[in-house]
């Protein structure tokens, strides 16, 4: 077919007047790759009115199940979770200590063994609390740092899970949960080291601000060099920068 | 840092890096959500099915294949290949509801409630009614065409013929959605 009777279709069909047998001549052009769709004017501006149309929106919820679906994929092959046997025993050996400790303190005789009681006490909690951080669901992962405010003091041990938590654990909630559980410690030397290292591997604003906040409430002057990392960054939102600088200019 | 194509992720996770998923995840739930959303106008319906197929991706990771003289363009075409099934075997299972065109008038009010500013002019509501009125696999056509602007021959490795086919599906499903915008004009 001629350029010329082409083009003589495309505007019969742009004006309407293309008879069924014309239409099916003009399918056959498309599929050969001789007419293309923007030469049909009435058909491109539907379609780019189609464009227009509004995108919905998945909701919030997506996010969540789709994540718990890949932590839970992730779970599979790494350190196996505690058992149910197993939880269930530290749930119940807590329960016993719990009544034990009540028993004794009634008398001043039993103080050594309430002594000796509370530190296997804290010992299952800090288990638990190192089994439940394993968790994928965060509402767990969280249980888990909250867990920390019933020790009176943690081990090594705690504190460091607690730090692969802040440094690492995809829901930004549990990252805050786990600054907040580490803040009694601040005084220990490695607890302010490891935050001040730690302000470089956050990406989310809403832990780079606490963590800004805390160093200012702590003056604690070497995070001045980490803090400022953040600034440099394009991907820092404006907001964050400006805090941060705050935050730096009262540690100066 | 120049971020990894999709096909670069997918390859990843396939090599058993599935964190990677969450970056597809992130690129593509919007236009997956709006292609199901198009399809079911089904808000919890269309979030199950972005969870059946990335679901689907992860547990069928080893089928991915990349080809080294491609555009980049096959990890797109796979995932929407798997969301059509997804939403096939669903629609399937449960025969989603279908409109008639009495009720066209409610689904106005509807998609009066979910749209933006942009759509506020009753023409681009009376083209989003006509296009629920479309049969399902023209409708179709047209929302794999407009979510990422999937090149016709990537919408035609999704629905397995050829490029040219591709074209006419278009062609035939934008005639059809003309038909049915007129109608609801006239009624209106």
């Amino acid at each position: 077919m001629e350029n010329k009777a082409v083009q003589e279709l495309i505007a019969k069909f742009n004006e309407g007047l293309a008879d069924p047998s014309e239409v099916q001549l003009l399918e056959q052009l498309l599929e050969a790759g001789k007419v293309h769709l923007n030469q049909l004017t009435d058909l491109n501006q539907l379609y780019n009115q189609v464009v227009l149309l509004e995108n919905a929106q998945p909701d919030l919820s997506v996010d969540d199940r789709f994540y718990k679906m890949l932590a839970s994929e992730a779970q599979n092959g790494k350190a196996p979770v505690i058992p149910l046997y197993q939880r269930m025993a530290i749930a119940a050996g807590l329960l016993v200590c719990g009544f034990m400790i009540g028993y004794l303190l009634q008398s001043d005789s039993g103080k050594k063994e309430v002594t000796a009681l509370s530190e296997q006490v804290l010992d299952l909690k800090e288990m638990m609390m190192l089994s439940l951080l394993e968790k994928e669901s965060a509402t767990q992962r969280l249980k888990a740092v909250s867990l920390t405010n019933e020790m009176d003091q943690v081990s090594d041990k705690v504190t460091e899970a607690l730090f692969v938590t802040l440094n690492t654990d995809e829901n930004v909630n549990v990252r805050l949960a786990a600054l907040d559980a580490l803040k009694p410690y601040v005084k220990s030397n490695k607890v302010r080291s490891g935050l001040i290292a730690s302000i470089s591997k956050q990406d989310s604003p809403l832990v780079q601000v606490a963590l800004a906040d805390l160093m200012v409430k702590i003056q604690e002057k070497k995070s001045v060099e980490a803090l400022k990392q953040i600034l440099e960054k394009d991907e820092t939102p404006k907001e964050v920068k400006s805090k941060i600088s705050e935050s730096i200019e009262v540690l100066i | 840092m120049k971020a990894l194509s999709d096909n670069a992720l997918m390859v990843k996770v396939k090599n058993g890096d599935q964190e990677k998923l969450g970056q597809l995840f992130e690129r593509y739930k919007k236009p997956l959500y709006g292609f199901f959303y198009g399809l079911t106008r089904q808000q919890d319906v269309s979030e199950d099915l972005i969870q059946n197929t990335f679901f689907r991706i992860l547990k069928y990771r080893h089928l991915f294949r990349e080809q080294v003289d491609s555009n980049g363009g096959e990890f797109r075409a796979w995932l929407f290949h798997i969301a059509r099934n997804v939403h096939y075997d669903q629609h399937r299972k449960k025969k989603l509801p279908s409109d008639d065109l009495e009720n066209w008038k409610d689904r106005v009010g509807h998609t009066e409630n979910k749209a933006s500013e942009m759509q506020q002019s009753e023409e681009l509501q009376l083209l989003a009614v006509a296009m629920d009125k479309l049969p399902l696999e023209k409708r179709e056509i047209i929302l794999l065409s407009k979510y990422e602007d999937l090149k016709y021959s990537e919408i035609g490795e999704v629905l397995g013929c050829s490029e040219g086919a591709v074209k006419v599906k278009v062609f035939r499903a934008l005639q059809e959605l003309k038909v049915i915008y007129k109608q609801l004009e006239r009624i209106n």
